[in-house]
């Protein structure tokens, strides 16, 4: 969604988080114990970076137009679910990977659908989705597989192949084609339009209903990506314990990312480099030695350190524009 | 929402989870001293939640959101459980509690108020740093020195839960309908552009505003160390999600401008009950159903969401509702 010339908060955001991600990188190289590889350290950030990166390029389309989505870990755990149940019954990797996507793509276009037809907020069905996805998972898990004891376990490595030999590549071949969209298609700056403005957007004879309905299509297909690598990763599928916050650190990397909470701003590489920043400033406190019960603290200053300051230099700005 | 809809819900609903969970009465007697404890367990259980969900109805009327909620009742459980249990407890750990829980309340809201940081992610960003902290003090150590402090069991007993509730949703919630200061809230909810034109203080509305967030998370602390004993750092988990489900539930609007205090009281209930009806019904999923009953709390808890807000704003559709966040 960068289409044009990136507002001047946005290119700011950007540039504070290439630098920061960069000083966060000499910190680690600094900071390095003897034996340790720096090489290693970036070839491990791919497999590890890639479910919050793709997850939040989706997250970024869906908050761009003003919308949230609260259940995409929930929807994480169906996909997950569903992926579980398939490699019991025997079926090829390959299907099982598709329908994996596929899951994720229908449920959040479920999402997208019970927006448009309810004229609910979307915060609050994403919020019913939370806690009604996970149920689904966990009484789909009880009624397909015979005596379910709490997990599945994922032994064979073909159907590890997505999370743990190609993550970096898929996770590259993603973004690339996603800013590569972003960059020359329309969908993204409609998102942008209804972000700014439902009523402009109706005005100008465009259907907002289904332009936010197509950002959850979008978003779910990105998801579905995400959720594969994610559930590649993992031995062991746990229904009711899978992805637990994972809805927070997502949208915690788009808005440190830039895009606006409230619509009508953001981009794909400012997510990216979000989730990425918030990657690097937990290897480098693990490398520097920080006791992890710390660890969430400094996240989480960290976090409203960046976006309180970056608020704070806007103030003034926004305090005029509502006196307009 | 029709003000009868809620009530009736949950009356409905505590009559199916009776009749499920198999429990037969021979005479009048013994269902009345049946229904008393089941009120009283209900009221005890749902003691935190109700009191949080007090100020989360406040909060969500100024179009607003506290995520940090559940974080906050844990730091301050966690910070206490680290004083030494004894009389002393209540001349220490209790008043460093209250000035703590205040503290967190107003950071979160100054940040809103003096650096223009949306709710969502000031709270966002409070929840996990808050929750860090519990880390911070507590390690992986679960304590639990509460109930060997005199008098401290008492909170977590029908009358403690119960002189509380009445406190805040009788009194306070009383005064508050006819305050000028709701209506402040409410109007800065609505618009607060408007507000800010017509004289209110916004800035220290919003932090008052989080600040009693703050000190109903204090409440809600005690009640609940008193009633569970132990404390570990992720005690409370998902209460926020828990809480806003039931305040909207219960009719309040997110955009903000509009709520019920007492909707907020019946929506907690019909969770809870659900919950513990559930939990009452166990015997008869296990014989009758392919998966575990409990299961079905998550989904029936996403459809009353979805279906209490969908009556809701249907019965307000002749005002203008913006569909869209």
């Amino acid at each position: 969604m960068t289409h044009g010339r990136l507002s001047p908060s946005l290119r700011q955001r950007l540039l504070f988080l290439l630098a920061g991600n960069f000083l966060l990188l000499v910190g680690i190289a600094i900071t390095m114990k003897q034996g340790g590889s720096f090489a290693e350290v970036l070839t491990r950030c791919g497999p590890n970076v890639a479910p919050v990166v793709l997850a939040g390029l989706g997250m970024t389309g869906i908050i761009c137009t003003g919308a949230i989505d609260l259940s995409i870990a929930s929807i994480i755990v169906v996909s997950g679910t569903v992926f579980g149940i398939l490699v019991q019954r025997q079926w090829p990797p390959l299907l099982c990977f598709v329908a994996c996507i596929g899951t994720a793509l229908l449920l959040s276009a479920a999402n997208g659908l019970l927006i448009r037809k309810l004229r609910l907020p979307a915060i609050i069905i994403t919020l019913a989705g939370l806690a009604l996805y996970r149920g689904v998972a966990l009484v789909l898990a009880d009624v397909s597989i015979p005596g379910f004891g709490g997990s599945i376990d994922i032994q064979r490595d073909e159907y590890h192949a997505p999370g743990k030999q190609f993550a970096t590549l898929i996770l590259l071949g993603t973004l690339g084609s996603a800013l590569i969209w972003e960059w020359f298609a329309v969908t993204p700056r409609r998102w942008l339009a209804l972000g700014s403005s439902e009523e402009s957007c109706r005005l100008a004879g465009l259907n907002p209903h289904a332009i936010r309905q197509s950002a959850f299509v979008v978003g779910g297909l990105f998801l579905g990506i995400a959720a594969v690598i994610y559930v590649t990763q993992i031995q062991f599928i746990e229904p009711a314990r899978l992805a637990l916050g994972f809805e927070l650190q997502v949208i915690g990397a788009v808005i440190l990312g830039g895009t606006n909470i409230f619509g009508g701003e953001g981009s794909y590489a400012g997510t990216a480099l979000g989730a990425l920043f918030l990657y690097f400033t937990g290897q480098w406190m693990t490398y520097a030695g920080v006791s992890p019960y710390f660890q969430e603290a400094i996240t989480g200053a960290l976090i409203i350190g960046v976006i309180g300051l970056d608020c704070a230099l806007h103030r003034k700005r926004k305090r005029m524009e509502e006196l307009a | 929402m029709r003000h009868w809809l809620l009530p009736l819900i949950l009356l409905a609903e505590i009559a199916f989870f009776t009749a499920l969970s198999g429990q037969s009465f021979s005479s009048t007697a013994d269902a009345v001293s049946y229904f008393r404890s089941y009120f009283a367990d209900l009221l005890c259980q749902s003691a935190p939640v109700l009191l949080i969900a007090f100020g989360m109805t406040i909060v969500l009327m100024t179009a607003g959101i506290d995520l940090s909620v559940g974080s906050m009742v844990a730091l301050v459980a966690c910070v206490m459980a680290s004083f030494p249990a004894g009389p002393e407890f209540w001349w220490t750990a209790v008043p460093l509690g209250l000035a703590l829980v205040l503290l967190l309340g107003a950071t979160n809201g100054a940040l809103i108020a003096w650096l223009d940081v949306p709710p969502i992610i000031t709270t966002l960003g409070t929840m996990i740093l808050y929750r860090g902290l519990c880390f911070v003090v507590m390690g992986d150590l679960e304590k639990s020195p509460f109930l060997s402090v005199p008098g401290y069991e008492w909170l977590g007993q029908v009358s403690g839960a119960a002189l509380l509730l009445i406190f805040t949703f009788g009194l306070a919630g009383f005064w508050l309908k006819r305050s000028r200061w709701l209506r402040e809230i409410l109007m800065l909810g609505g618009n607060p552009i408007a507000a800010r034109y017509a004289g209110i203080p916004v800035s220290r509305r919003l932090i008052q505003t989080y600040g009693i967030v703050g000190l109903l998370a204090f409440l809600a602390a005690l009640t609940f160390t008193a009633r569970n004993s132990s404390v570990s750092a992720s005690s409370l988990t998902g209460l926020e999600l828990q809480v806003i489900v039931a305040v909207v539930l219960g009719g309040t609007r997110v955009q903000g401008g509009a709520g019920s205090m007492l909707g907020t009281f019946y929506g907690v209930l019909i969770i809870a009950v659900m919950d513990e009806g559930l939990r009452g019904a166990a015997q008869w999923g296990s014989r009758n159903l392919p998966f575990k009953i409990s299961h079905l709390e998550y989904i029936l808890l996403g459809m009353l969401l979805i279906a209490g807000v969908w009556l809701n704003t249907r019965e307000r559709s002749t005002a203008k509702t913006p569909p869209s966040k």
